[in-house]
């Protein structure tokens, strides 16, 4: 458990340990006991020798609140383990099994969660005789019902995921299957809701103990010390307070942990807000503004401060981009060609950033914009089409809706006007039936039609610049080649121009004009895309291109195998950052990083740049299709 | 009654493993049924690999888990070595599910994350006991170091040493039949250069059948001797390799070619060869299910469904009523 829980956990942990280890040592505290009369004078404050003071018959506070805590804490812990002993076994036989055992369990379980379980306790209690054992019996009962939903859904998450199937392939019989990898699974997510379960057994205990349907007098509990203080609160209010302020305390600390350890198991993706305060690097030698380009570039720098150390996500990369031009970014995963992204659109995660460099948009530079400017420049001059459409899009909300939203936002469109425009572009991107899709969700749509809508938001303000991050990767191949010729025929309707991200060279052969690949947060190649595939100068371009099989390769052709894996970003090497995966590597390449240079507009950063052509590049291959 | 056939069948005692119109269905709710797999056959011999392809949903993964049953397929046959699978319950079903191992797609999900590397590569022995290939052998087969394996989780390494992790825990049965299912989708270029060039070593040092499922015709046709093409449940056209990509007969196998970016083929732009989304397999349409894409189709192809035959002579079959020859 690396992860960071915060002070709050470690104080909840702190009063909860604090108070079982009171409860428990009751007996052996020098403290008097709890039924002990006058042991001071009747209802006087708190003091040094009674820290919680005395009640109307001069027993000492303090020490009825400690054998307090035995009841309640009792109770809450046997409760749990009752409830999860009875609902567990059932909930991961039910999420397990699934089918009929499943069916009958969950029928039952609906049932008794129905029951209004807070009368029911006190029928039952009522009818049995107030006692420890029957209060804890009829709590732990009552939480079963939810132990064995929690239980289910935790056990059938996990029955479902690919380990489980790989170890019944292996021929592990189900009860080793069980035992070894779902219950460790479901574990966590039943200790949080142990912990939560607990609090709500000691407010249901203090519940009924207040009504005097728990354990009776002379035992105190909190509950019940709370009620026998009721007649005291004009003359002596701590009488109440006390076990008021402790129940409370404790109540809280509970779920605290229980909320703590239930983050441990949600996977948090990182927000994408326009950043607040990043810290701005060192300027680098600013370039000056080149006079027409759309979209200028220049050594932009984006380093995340992290507990591992500084990662360098982008590190000085610049380009120019014209209307009417595709520019595509390449790069393994963790390369940095999504960061490189947001940090153009100024979208980082807010803490622990700096970013350097600059993002002239026809001159304006964005890094100098507020993020309310920022916001402007996102929805109508700059569009974005992202990887999972189903993040892009809201899901509770219609289609309709998210498709107007930029137009009445940003264009001040009325309500009708915006749906006739939206209609029109959902029929510009390929929609059939644009006018009955707008009223639908997008779950209700497939993957394609989803991303079509994405484009047709990114494009209903005319954007000047379409970056689209991967926008085919979820996608079928089929599917995927209608979506880029529908992003290729719209920069020409538009003349925009298009920044695409991708991992797959083979897209980016057919579909830009201008290459950058990305390689440890750096750009190591820069150039026109038939050039750049078909004359690689960066040894690591030329082992990417001979990795990637192709078609007209014979089946069981060897492929380029490049050894080792790219550098962690928070701990670049010396030099050039792919000499450890380097064919051609000499001691110069290890001493000094390589700048980017070259002929032309065909830029590399390599000491000693390869020559040679690709065999076997595929002929016609950019013009295919067009 | 009209399956997709089963001509392009061999010899039963000529293959290792034979599947015969395979069935998978799954209920959909609203007593709905999808049809995943419907009416699906292949062969392999002993020492070849099938690479199987076709779009999302088109029941690559359906058929590989229909193989090892789980779950069991509502029809068909999966004879391995003469031994129908579909008949086996229980313990004799365990015990022969040694011999068919699987690799998944997601590196990271297909390993327990609660326990280290090791531990996972030697389920297999454990539960075996004798018979299984040494632990330590295979980790380094693999390309692993059985002193980091000891004591690392999957989380603490990347996508691609996850795959090999994988890879080793099929391995170590000694598995006669490894089903892949699209095992380097989630890997970067260069990491699935590196694993396809392992599975080939693999395959030769352990004499392996392998059944390799993949959405990227292009990695099919560079680990396959004979690909299988499928669309929505069905055969459409199973040839050898370099036969399939040079002369596609199937509108659909055409299709998909096509829509590969810069694949270097003579062939239309895609969108002349193939229009709009693929049907819902809960209501798949009558005769031939790609007829509603399909620039060809014609009144025949609503009515009839296609018979799977022999093409361009030898062993080229296809399901089409107007084939392109
Ligand atoms: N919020 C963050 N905190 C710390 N590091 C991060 C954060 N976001 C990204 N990184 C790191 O920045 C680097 C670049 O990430 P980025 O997402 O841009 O890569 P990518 O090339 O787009 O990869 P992929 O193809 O997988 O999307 C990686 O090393 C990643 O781990
Ligand atoms: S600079 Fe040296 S190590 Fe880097 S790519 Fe060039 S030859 Fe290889
Ligand atoms: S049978 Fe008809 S619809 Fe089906 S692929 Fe052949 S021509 Fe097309
Ligand atoms: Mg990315």
């Amino acid at each position: 458990m690396r992860r960071r829980f915060g002070a709050g956990f470690w104080i909840a942990t702190a009063w909860i340990s604090l108070v079982v280890a009171a409860a428990a040592l009751a007996d052996l505290l020098p403290i008097p006991g709890y039924d002990e009369t006058l042991v001071g004078p009747p209802r006087s404050g708190p003091s040094a020798e009674h820290p919680f003071g005395t009640d109307g018959l001069g027993r000492d506070v303090f020490s009825r609140v400690v054998h307090g805590a035995r009841v309640s804490l009792g109770v809450g812990i046997g409760a749990v383990v009752l409830g999860l002993g009875l609902g567990a076994p059932l909930g991961v036989l039910a999420g397990y099994r699934k089918g009929f055992a499943d069916a009958v369990i969950m029928a039952v379980n609906d049932i008794a969660l129905a029951f209004p379980s807070l009368v029911f306790a006190l029928a039952v209690v009522a009818f049995a005789g107030a006692s420890l054992r029957n209060v804890l019996i009829v709590l732990g009962v009552l939480g079963i019902p939810a132990w064995v939903r929690l239980i289910r859904g935790a056990t059938l998450s996990f029955a479902e995921r690919e380990f489980v199937l790989a170890a019944r392939v292996l021929g592990v019989r189900d009860r080793r299957i069980l035992w070894r990898d779902i219950m460790p699974n479901v574990a966590v997510p039943a200790a949080s809701y142990a912990f939560i379960g607990m609090a709500v057994v000691i407010v249901a205990e203090g519940s009924l103990a207040f009504l005097g349907l728990s354990v009776q007098a002379p035992t105190p509990t909190w509950g019940g010390l709370i009620n026998e203080g009721r007649t005291l609160m004009e003359t002596a209010p701590h009488v109440v307070l006390a076990p008021s302020i402790v129940m409370f305390l404790t109540v809280l600390s509970f779920n605290l942990v229980g909320d703590r350890l239930r983050a441990l198991t949600d996977v948090r993706q990182s927000g994408l807000e326009p950043a607040r305060q990043s810290a701005p690097l060192p300027a680098g030698p600013g370039a000056e503004p080149v006079t027409g380009a759309l979209l200028q570039v220049d050594d932009l720098r984006t380093h995340i401060h992290t507990p591992r150390g500084t990662v360098k996500a982008v590190d000085g990369v610049s380009f120019t981009l014209e209307r009417g031009r595709t520019l595509a970014i390449v790069g393994e995963s963790g390369s940095g060609k999504s960061m490189l992204i947001r940090t153009i659109l100024g979208l980082l995660p807010a803490a622990d950033v700096s970013r350097g460099g600059h993002v002239r948009l026809e001159g304006d530079d964005l890094t100098r914009f507020t993020p309310e400017e920022m916001r402007q420049v996102l929805g109508r001059r700059l569009g974005t089409v992202f990887q999972d459409p189903m993040t892009a899009l809201n899901p509770v909300r219609t289609i309709g809706t998210q498709v107007t939203e930029p137009l009445r936002v940003h264009l001040g469109m009325s309500r009708k006007r915006a749906r006739e425009e939206a209609a029109r572009l959902l029929a510009s991107v390929g929609i059939p039936d644009p006018a009955r899709t707008l009223g639908r969700y997008p779950h209700q749509l497939s993957g394609g039609m989803r991303q079509r809508v994405t484009i047709a938001m990114a494009l209903s303000c005319g954007p000047d610049v379409l970056f689209a991050d991967e926008p085919t990767t979820a996608l079928d191949v089929t599917i995927q080649d209608q979506v880029l010729r529908l992003i290729h025929r719209l920069r020409e309707e538009r003349d925009m121009a298009v920044v695409l991200v991708s991992h797959d060279l083979s897209v980016v052969r057919q579909w830009a004009d201008e290459v950058i690949v990305m390689y440890a947060g750096k750009v190591v190649e820069h150039g026109p895309a038939e050039q750049v595939f078909a004359r690689p100068r960066m040894p690591y371009t030329e082992a990417l291109l001979q990795a990637a099989p192709r078609l007209t390769d014979p089946s069981h052709h060897r492929l380029r195998v490049i050894p080792g894996r790219p550098p962690d970003l928070a701990d670049v090497p010396p030099g050039c950052p792919f000499r450890p995966r380097c064919a051609y590597a000499q001691d110069r390449c290890g001493a000094e990083a390589p700048p980017l240079t070259g002929d032309h507009d065909h830029l590399y950063a390599c000491w000693h740049p390869t020559g040679s052509a690709v065999a076997g590049a595929p002929e016609g291959a950019e013009s295919h299709g067009r | 009654m009209a399956g997709s056939g089963t001509a392009h069948l061999r010899p039963r005692d000529e293959v290792l493993l034979q599947v015969e119109n395979l069935y998978v269905e799954f209920p959909a709710g609203r007593g709905r049924t999808v049809r995943a797999v419907s009416g699906v056959s292949f062969d392999l011999a002993k020492g070849e690999t099938l690479g199987i392809v076709g779009e999302s949903g088109c029941g690559k993964s359906s058929t590989a888990r229909a193989l090892i049953q789980l779950p069991r397929p509502r029809a068909g046959s999966v004879r391995l070595d003469g031994l129908d699978l579909t008949s086996l319950r229980g313990e004799a079903l365990r015990r022969v599910r040694r011999r068919l191992q699987m690799i998944f797609q997601d590196p990271i999900s297909s390993l327990n994350p609660r326990r280290r590397v090791r531990e996972i590569v030697e389920e297999g022995p454990k539960v075996w006991g004798r018979g299984a290939l040494d632990v330590d052998e295979v980790l380094e087969a693999v390309g692993l170091d059985p002193a980091t394996a000891a004591v690392r989780r999957p989380h603490e390494f990347s996508g691609g040493q996850c795959q090999r992790v994988s890879i080793a825990r099929a391995l170590v049965l000694e598995p006669e039949v490894v089903i892949c299912d699209e095992p380097v989708s989630a890997l970067d270029v260069s990491v699935q250069a590196q694993i396809l060039a392992l599975l080939e070593d693999l395959k030769e040092r352990y004499r392996l059948t392998l059944v390799f499922i993949a959405h990227d015709l292009a990695v099919v046709k560079n680990v396959s001797d004979r690909i299988l093409v499928m669309y929505l449940g069905k055969t459409c056209e199973l040839a050898p390799s370099e036969d399939l990509i040079a002369r596609p007969a199937h509108p659909y196998t055409k299709a998909l070619l096509a829509a590969i970016p810069g694949s270097g083929l003579d062939l239309p732009p895609a969108d002349r060869l193939i229009s709009g989304e693929p049907p819902s397999p809960v209501d798949p349409p009558s005769g031939c299910r790609f007829r509603t894409r399909c620039p060809r189709a014609a009144e025949r192809c609503a009515r009839e469904e296609p018979e799977i035959r022999p093409v361009n002579g030898g062993d080229h079959y296809v399901a089409c009523h107007f084939p392109d020859l």
